[in-house]
């Protein structure tokens, strides 16, 4: 009798491969969709500043036109790089106590004091030095609720003599110089997160956050080149092939990085072959087999490498246009790539049960605080935030000041 | 003389810090609960939180305060390590009202234990039920007395 | 001219003083006031935890496998139904190696259907074919380096002074970074309260005198439980971990489980 109730009870489970522990035998992992979105996010946060830093502190004099649109696109993303961790927790309203009481040892409580550190102290604090003139020229010559907010953002300080302006791309130096070491720290901390997990084979590794940096430059790269082309077609304004052609060169190169330390983990991962390696090879093919082997290594880092790389060999001889598409094409793909990546590592390290001895499956589903719509939503608000934030600062009718356009002919 | 004058801009920048980290430290002194620290890193009320849930298990000794002469005899045999409430039974509320009768055990309680199977240890006596005389233990073996037969 | 100043000062410093001790004890009253959401209303009485240091043993050999255990942690701690366990049995089948191979044994086949709560059902290898088959009770290893502990954000997760690894019901903000890190799958998300839920070694019951809901009732005494700051005479806890040579779970881990096995095989995870 006893056997015959257990038999049905067992039925009536979800089926599993293999043996999983008790908890795991549930078809909603804990770290769901949102938990991908998060560090698809932080990460191009931090490769559109790192991106936007090459003018300012290795003095690209050719990717000076996209140093603002990069640095809008990663203000606009940071704003939203907390909303993914803060819809999955089981209670939001109790937030507020990673920053009041954070516990040292946890990636996650320090990574609310990095991402505090590089919000106001890094970000805003650089485009408000970069800004500052303008926001004094232009709450002068705008009338209403926009030259009212410029205005609130000169901070009441409307010294703009040659000495004060000195000063000021002086602190943007200097600041940009602090951010790059901020932003690696920013997306190294989101891989910590997951490196530092030893129990899971499949995260628990000290490339983890190299991978994580490598992958954000080369996704927050493809960003800007996919914002760049997108504005400038919005406004029907050509593109300037020198600056394109500058972030294709910087794209190729950070991609072939990424490419190289991606590909040294799986190498060491199957030379080690540790405890745990048979399941990770079921892993590879079969349950992520579509979105690692063809979206992250075909479709995100191969087919951009061959098209990036033509372009590096035979640089001038691809006419304009055709060289237009292929960069764009590349970017989105590498876009599309990270994206799987991140896929790959949040979810693939919960499809397999941590006594490797089998494998879950995973339901996707479409509405519910674990469902794609939110995360389809929280990747969205950063396009519309971006929008907003380009109309206000990066406008046509607004010209920013002299020097900085001397500045980016000069430097 | 000279005197050295913070530039505009950084003196309201270093206003506008001040003001950051001042509501935070204020915002700090209310929101961190006041037990916080007391032993460790984390509420030294929890403690008690999770201490003050109710027990649902009467537990052996709960039994013992009327059924002593039931524990007695099992405590000379072989089932001397069984729990009263694995068979009968959560007894938590037959413990306050002794008119709330627990669960009458049955066979089926026997079999959980001594139905065969292979990954149970050799020392454990088992019988496959349908070779054996049936579901009905307690006609031949005296469940507190499993030695004796009634 | 110098006294009218003098006094016209004294009496703006008093009334500084005046405003500021008001707004002081203004923000001392508020701060009661916000400080009264997070005190539990329910104090036990006479239980101090620094003056215990509680530990489970597990003697495999000794399981039958019966389920009384998870069966009763359920019932004892209200957890829900579904895949929520505290505490598990695991059967380990280990077949006889194929004839002919130079093997010493099979690939282990393990299950915990239900987590074993309500028994095992006949292993589908028939008898001859097995080499060992056994059962493990599983639950959390009170670790001596608890990685849960370590990732939780706002340490809403702790080690009691008394050793039992707890988490604040009423503090813990769900994030699930635990139930990632523990290697031993002892912690879940419980649908209902959203936070995060594992074995408090039935601290309610304890803390009042009693054994933990799984020891009370298992028939086997596989579950060996005690007091290490208080061993009674003949404590079957000490007797326990100076008979038998012991073993920890993935000891690789460097998680110093507190909790000891005896009678396990390579094959336990």
């Amino acid at each position: 009798m006893m056997n015959e109730v257990t038999n049905s009870v067992v039925e009536a489970l979800p089926q599993f491969q293999g043996y999983v522990y008790p908890n795991e035998a549930n078809f909603h992992p804990v770290w769901s969709t949102l938990i991908v979105v998060y560090p698809y996010i932080t990460g191009l946060v931090a490769g559109a500043f790192i991106m936007a830093s090459l003018v300012r502190v290795f003095d690209v004099k050719a990717l000076a036109p996209v140093y603002r649109l990069s640095m809008l696109t990663a203000l606009a993303f940071l704003l939203c790089a907390t909303l993914p961790l803060l819809c999955h927790l089981g209670h939001p309203e109790r937030c507020y106590e990673i920053m009041m009481t954070p516990h040292m040892t946890s990636p996650m409580a320090i990574f609310g004091f990095v991402y505090a550190w590089y919000l106001m102290a890094v970000l805003l604090l650089e485009l408000w030095f970069d800004y500052r003139q303008d926001f004094v020229k232009w709450s002068k010559t705008t009338a209403g609720f926009k030259g009212f907010l410029y205005r609130v953002l000169t901070l009441g300080v409307t010294d703009v003599s040659e000495k004060s302006v000195r000063l000021d791309m002086k602190m943007e130096w200097i600041l940009s110089i602090v951010g790059i070491p901020s932003a690696f720290l920013l997306h190294g901390y989101v891989g910590f997160i997951f490196g530092s997990i030893k129990a899971n084979p499949w995260w628990g590794n000290v490339l983890m956050p190299i991978m994580f940096i490598l992958s954000a430059i080369v996704s927050g790269i493809a960003l800007c080149v996919f914002n760049y082309i997108v504005l400038n077609w919005i406004r029907r304004r050509p593109l300037d092939m020198r600056c394109l052609d500058a972030m294709a060169m910087f794209l190729f190169y950070a991609l072939v990085m990424d490419a190289v330390v991606e590909g040294l983990d799986v190498l060491h991962r199957g030379y080690a072959a540790e405890e745990g390696f048979a399941v990770l090879q079921t892993m590879i093919h079969e349950k992520l087999f579509y979105t690692l082997n063809i979206g992250q290594v075909g479709v995100g880092t191969l087919v951009p490498l061959l098209l990036l790389g033509l372009l590096q060999v035979l640089p001038r001889r691809v006419p304009e246009a055709t060289r237009r598409v292929m960069i764009f094409c590349s970017g989105a793909m590498i876009l599309l790539g990270v994206l799987m990546m991140r896929w790959n590592v949040v979810m693939g390290g919960q499809f397999f049960s941590k006594s490797f001895r089998g494998v879950m499956s995973y339901k996707m589903e479409f509405a519910g605080q674990e469902g794609w719509l939110i995360s389809a939503v929280i990747m969205c608000l950063p396009f519309i935030i971006l929008t907003v934030l380009v109309k206000l600062f990066l406008s046509e009718r607004l010209q920013p000041c002299e020097h900085v356009l001397e500045k980016s002919s000069k430097a | 003389m000279h005197r050295f004058k913070l530039p505009p801009q950084i003196l309201r920048l270093i206003l506008v810090a001040m003001a950051i980290v001042g509501s935070y430290l204020v915002a700090r002194s209310f929101l961190v609960p006041p037990s916080f620290g007391e032993y460790g890193w984390y509420r030294g009320d929890a403690l008690k939180l999770i201490a003050a849930r109710d027990p649902v298990f009467a537990g052996k000794q709960a039994c013992d305060e009327c059924h002593s002469d039931i524990l007695h005899k099992l405590a000379k045999d072989a089932h001397k390590t069984l729990s009263c409430e694995g068979c009968h039974g959560v007894s938590r509320e037959h413990c306050d009202n002794p008119d709330i009768l627990p669960v009458k055990a049955t066979g089926s309680h026997c079999i959980r234990c001594h139905e065969a199977n292979l990954a149970r240890p050799a020392w454990l006596k088992q019988i496959v039920v349908k070779d054996h005389y049936g579901p009905k233990c307690t006609e031949c073996h005296l469940p507190h007395q499993p030695t004796q037969s009634p | 001219m110098n006294h009218t100043i003098n006094r016209r000062s004294s009496l703006l410093r008093m009334g500084a003083a005046m405003a500021g001790l008001l707004t002081v004890s203004f923000a001392r009253a508020a701060k009661a006031a916000v400080q009264t959401v997070f005190v539990s209303t329910t104090a036990p009485k006479g239980y101090d935890p620094t003056k215990h240091k509680w530990l489970m043993c597990i003697d495999a050999s000794k399981c039958i496998g019966c389920g009384l255990c998870a069966e009763a942690c359920k019932k004892e701690n209200g957890v829900p139904e579904g895949p929520y366990y505290r505490t598990w049995i695991e059967r380990y089948i280990i077949p006889k190696p194929k004839p002919g191979s130079d093997l010493t044994r099979g690939e282990a086949i393990v299950d915990s259907p239900n987590g074993g709560m309500h028994g095992f059902p006949e292993p589908t290898l028939p008898k001859d074919k097995i080499e060992h088959a056994f059962f493990v009770p599983k639950l959390c290893n009170l670790c001596e380096n608890p990685p849960c502990i370590q990732v939780c954000p706002v340490g809403a997760t702790f080690t009691a002074p008394d050793g039992a690894v707890l988490i604040d019901p009423n503090y813990c903000i769900g994030c699930a970074f635990c139930i990632q890190a523990c290697p031993y799958g002892a912690r879940f998300l419980n649908p209902a309260t959203k936070t995060a839920e594992k074995c408090t070694l039935c601290y309610h019951r304890i803390s009042r005198g009693l054994k933990p809901a799984c020891v009370e009732v298992c028939p086997a005494e596989a579950r060996i439980f005690g007091d290490l700051k208080n061993l009674a005479a003949d404590d079957p806890l000490q007797k326990f971990y100076e008979k038998n040579r012991v073993q920890v779970l993935k000891p690789h881990l460097g998680t110093e489980p507190r909790v000891l096995y005896a009678g396990l095989d390579k094959e336990v995870r």
